[in-house]
């Protein structure tokens, strides 16, 4: 690779933005020309927003890209396939139903006379797979559905290559694999740069980017930290590049010293709609007047150890008591009128009906709250009061309690949310990624308004893959991977990389421990809660 | 570049659809039932039948008389409970596709309990008023039972309700034929009805004069309209199933039981499709017989439905709409000699032309609600 100067792609500058959130700022990155170059970072760092500008989906607000030296512009997917940039999704775009060959050729098939002359197909689609000594010729006339996800995969390659991708952008293509299957797609990529095509590997998972990677370029809020060798770097390093922290403000320290237990979750287990097992027995208490925070990389469990404290998905095993009472099977609407508030993750889906002004979607939760609803008929005006309270107090703009919701920034949409949330006087409040998505602005507001519950002896549990958030926010920490608390942390004594670490599913100390062990066994070294054993907040 | 130019148009549609008013939609809705009766008259014409003649014939079947008045209304009455029925479910995001076996459940539900309990009460006018009441609670009780059936299989046994209240529309039809042919039709009797209800049992044929037709029953349908649009804008039930119906998981977010919303959705709607059913016994019939020689009222509140935009209030327009060209339809099929499936097609016509509003809403826009200019 020594005759490569110029880069195969090259992106300089890029920013985009959304409204008030800048998802992109100012990013730089050159991908050398039969290399893989990765790029990492937490969730909503940004990465897929990039390759989504590189790959003509979104049109950038500032920058440039180049493909071979040569400046572009891609109003669509198809300028950027036409310029020799493939992007092989996470969810892949197959169509089920259709054989491989017709998934490959789909959109740009090979016409005679007006016909798809499937010959001509067939035989590129072999010489492709016989080039890289890919196995998708074995199955040229199976239904992709009747397809394992690594093959199905490797078919959306073929796909790429067939359209003559020269650099191919792969969206945390290991996510859906299994470690055998994971180890096959390496070597496809290995094959791949053999061949001199270059490729973009996003994925959050240091181990892999250290892997397979040449180059590794670090996103944090929509910034790059910085690009590094692959061989020269080291998980430590990379780890304090991802996570590290922003400069917040300085929150007051605590006034109250916590007091009853309000949440109390016991050896709790709860399965996916797959009926795949996503929390295997965690154990946590919350008390009055304490933020408890969960850090983890997303899809960990969080969200269905979520869903499963606010009634939203039903446990396997194990209990959860609020308030001393046993609730492990009450309902969604009987936890919030016991007074579990819940901030959802997803703000769009959950905690808003985008079509509903905000009149109407203040109502959303409170339908057995009086005034807002007497004898089953609605009091619109005192919900419209309601509602102009929560725009009022928590600076919603624009100030219109008559503006649809969908038409409000994600900043603006998650204040009214929290704002709806926090207004009564609720025990507990459960906070799922409070700020994701949110602009500086209103990440400080919502943060403030936490710590005012937690002031005022509210209970708060906290979910966020930020840790800086994690950090500054919490009490105590406890940081879960696959499915367990791997780690009980006092957020002013651990370091960002013990916790990178940790959420990478590694004890800090042992550095190359496989992940199923530190799991099992929880890194002493990073207990340092003093009570955790006796208020059962670690899993021992 | 082009690309922003496609987006700016779009854009600008999109907000001008939004905004459209209730009076320029119905502007509208005119407009292209015209345009739809020119296009319909130019293929008349041109299969050779009298262009003039046809549309003047579907006009004067829809209101060209007080006794076609009366039978488009009757139509319209039917058309418009059935499409509340419809309204309801779909509102919620469930497809209840059986309204008109709920409609064939609750009209048996109605003729058996006027039949049984007639010997008990006494005749005459109080006797014929609690029939009614009790044979319209009946049919009620049986509309929402037969559609809880559906509601119950999609929200525990993951049953598509589809299929299942398509199904049961046969089932219905079925069963309520065997028991009217086996059980119901008097001895001797050759067609399969039952027996007349008796003559105090009819709804007071006021200004009209007709014996199919009463106005009592136009109010029943209004009144059906005012009470289902109060619940589904005014209650927690119908924010609960509404909500359900524009983002489920928003809907499950707030406390609302999906599942159980399922089952009192489509009992809701199966209970207005009953009182369709009570309706059609009791004003229509004054008996009951085989339901394959019913009219189709359960699918054709479909297409109200959806003309109404599922809105309860735009139920009452697009079911007239509907009841006069079925008046005007059936009109021309007795006095014409058009094939009906030509009356079909222009009427189906029509539909599309109105059932596209956002087509004409833009178009309409566009050329300055089409009449400023032509």
């Amino acid at each position: 690779m020594s005759d490569t100067q110029v880069p195969a792609v090259d992106l300089d500058g890029i920013t985009k933005r959304f409204g008030d959130v800048v998802a992109n700022d100012g990013v730089d990155l050159s991908l050398e020309k039969g290399s893989v170059h990765a790029l990492v970072g937490e969730n909503g760092a940004g990465k897929t927003t990039l390759m989504s500008v590189l790959y003509g989906l979104y049109e950038p607000d500032g920058g440039t890209i180049s493909v071979d030296g040569e400046p572009r512009e891609f109003d669509s997917p198809r300028d950027a396939i036409d310029a020799g940039v493939g992007m092989i999704h996470q969810h892949f775009q197959l169509v089920d139903t259709m054989t491989v060959v017709q998934n490959v050729v789909l959109g740009h098939e090979p016409a005679e006379r007006g016909l798809v002359d499937e010959g001509s197909a067939r035989r590129d689609i072999e010489e492709i797979c016989a080039t890289y000594g890919f196995d998708v010729d074995e199955h040229l006339d199976t239904r992709v559905e009747d397809l394992g996800v690594g093959v199905q995969q490797r078919v959306e390659i073929v796909k790429s290559l067939y359209r003559g991708a020269d650099v191919l952008v792969l969206d945390e293509p290991t996510a859906v694999l299994t470690p055998q299957e994971v180890e096959g797609l390496f070597d496809v990529m290995t094959e791949l740069t053999e061949r001199g095509r270059s490729l973009i590997f996003i994925t959050h998972k240091l181990d892999e980017a250290l892997a397979v990677a040449d180059h590794i370029t670090v996103l944090r809020d929509g910034e790059s930290v910085g690009t590094v060798e692959a061989s020269e770097t080291t998980r430590e390093e990379l780890a304090r590049m991802m996570v590290g922290r922003d400069v917040l403000f300085d929150y007051p320290a605590r006034e109250t010293s916590p007091g009853a237990v309000t949440l109390g979750v016991d050896d709790l287990r709860v399965e996916d709609d797959r009926g795949l097992e996503q929390v295997g027995g965690v154990d946590l208490e919350v008390r009055e007047g304490e933020v408890f925070g969960v850090a983890g990389v997303d899809g960990n469990g969080q969200a269905e150890l979520v869903e499963a404290l606010t009634g939203l998905r039903s446990a396997e095993s194990g209990t959860v008591t609020f308030d001393g009472r046993d609730v492990t099977d009450a309902s969604r609407r009987e936890r919030i009128d016991a007074g579990i508030a819940y901030v959802p993750e997803d703000r769009q889906e959950e905690g808003l009906v985008q079509d509903y002004d905000l009149v109407r979607n203040a109502l959303l939760g409170n339908q057995t709250v009086a005034p807002y609803v007497e004898n089953g008929f609605v009091d619109w005006g005192a919900v419209r009061t309601h509602a102009e309270d929560i725009v009022e107090q928590y600076d919603v703009q624009p100030p219109n309690a008559e503006a649809e919701a969908g038409s409000l920034s994600g900043g603006n949409q998650q204040k009214f949310v929290v704002g709806r949330e926090l207004e009564h006087q609720p025990d507990l409040v459960v906070a799922s990624h409070p700020t994701r998505g949110v602009d500086i602005g209103s990440i400080e507001f919502i943060h403030e308004r936490l710590f005012e519950m937690r002031d005022a002896g509210m209970a708060v549990l906290l979910v966020s893959s930020k840790l800086d958030e994690v950090q500054k926010l919490s009490d105590r920490i406890a940081v879960m991977y696959e499915g367990e608390f791997v780690g009980m942390v006092d957020p002013d004594e651990v370091t960002e990389e013990e916790l990178g670490l940790l959420m990478a599913g590694r004890s800090p100390d042992s550095g190359g421990a496989s992940a199923e062990a530190s799991a099992d066994a929880p890194p002493e070294s990073v207990v340092d809660d003093g009570e955790s054993t006796s208020d059962g907040g670690v899993e021992s | 570049m082009s690309g922003n130019g496609a987006r700016a148009v779009l854009d600008r549609t999109a907000d001008r659809m939004v905004h459209a008013t209730a009076v320029e939609r119905l502007a509208i809705a005119v407009a292209s039932t015209l345009l739809a009766l020119a296009l319909g008259a130019v293929v008349v014409a041109a299969s050779g039948y009298d262009a003039v003649e046809f549309v003047s014939s579907l006009a004067y079947g829809a209101f060209g008389s007080k006794s076609n008045v009366a039978f488009t209304l009757r139509q319209s009455t039917m058309l418009i409970i059935a499409g509340v029925a419809v309204a309801v479910a779909f509102r919620a995001g469930v497809f209840n596709i059986g309204v008109q076996g709920q409609f064939v459940v609750g009209g048996f539900a109605t003729s058996v309990t006027i039949l049984f309990l007639a010997p008990y009460l006494p005749t005459g006018t109080v006797g014929g008023v609690l029939l009614i009441v009790f044979g319209t609670i009946a049919a009620i009780l049986a509309g929402g039972a037969y559609a809880a059936l559906p509601g119950l299989m999609k929200a525990y046994a993951d049953a598509n309700e589809v299929i299942t209240t398509i199904m049961l529309n046969f089932i219905a039809s079925g069963v309520v034929f065997y028991l009217v042919d086996s059980q119901l039709r008097p001895s001797g009797a050759a067609a399969p009805n039952t027996e007349q209800f008796p003559d105090y049992v009819e709804l007071p044929s006021l200004v009209f004069d007709s014996s199919s037709f009463s106005v009592v029953g136009l109010g029943v349908a209004l009144a059906t309209v005012i009470v289902v649009a109060v619940v589904m804008s005014r209650t927690r039930f119908g924010y609960d199933l509404v909500t359900s119906g524009y983002q489920e998981s928003a809907a499950a977010y707030s406390g609302v039981d999906p599942k159980r919303t399922v089952v009192t959705t489509m009992t809701f709607s199966g209970m207005v499709a009953g009182l369709t059913g009570a309706m059609f016994a009791i004003m229509i019939l004054g008996y009951y017989s085989d339901p394959a020689t019913f009219p189709r009222f359960g699918f054709d509140a479909i297409a109200v439905s959806l003309l109404a935009a599922n809105n309860p209030l735009g139920v009452v327009p697009a079911g007239i709409l509907f009841g006069g060209l079925d008046a005007g339809g059936q009109y021309i099929g007795f006095t014409l000699d058009v094939p009906s499936e030509l009356v079909d097609g222009v009427v189906g016509l029509v539909v599309l032309f109105v059932a596209t509003p956002e087509l004409f809403r833009m178009a309409g826009r566009r050329t300055g609600l089409g009449g400023d200019r032509k």
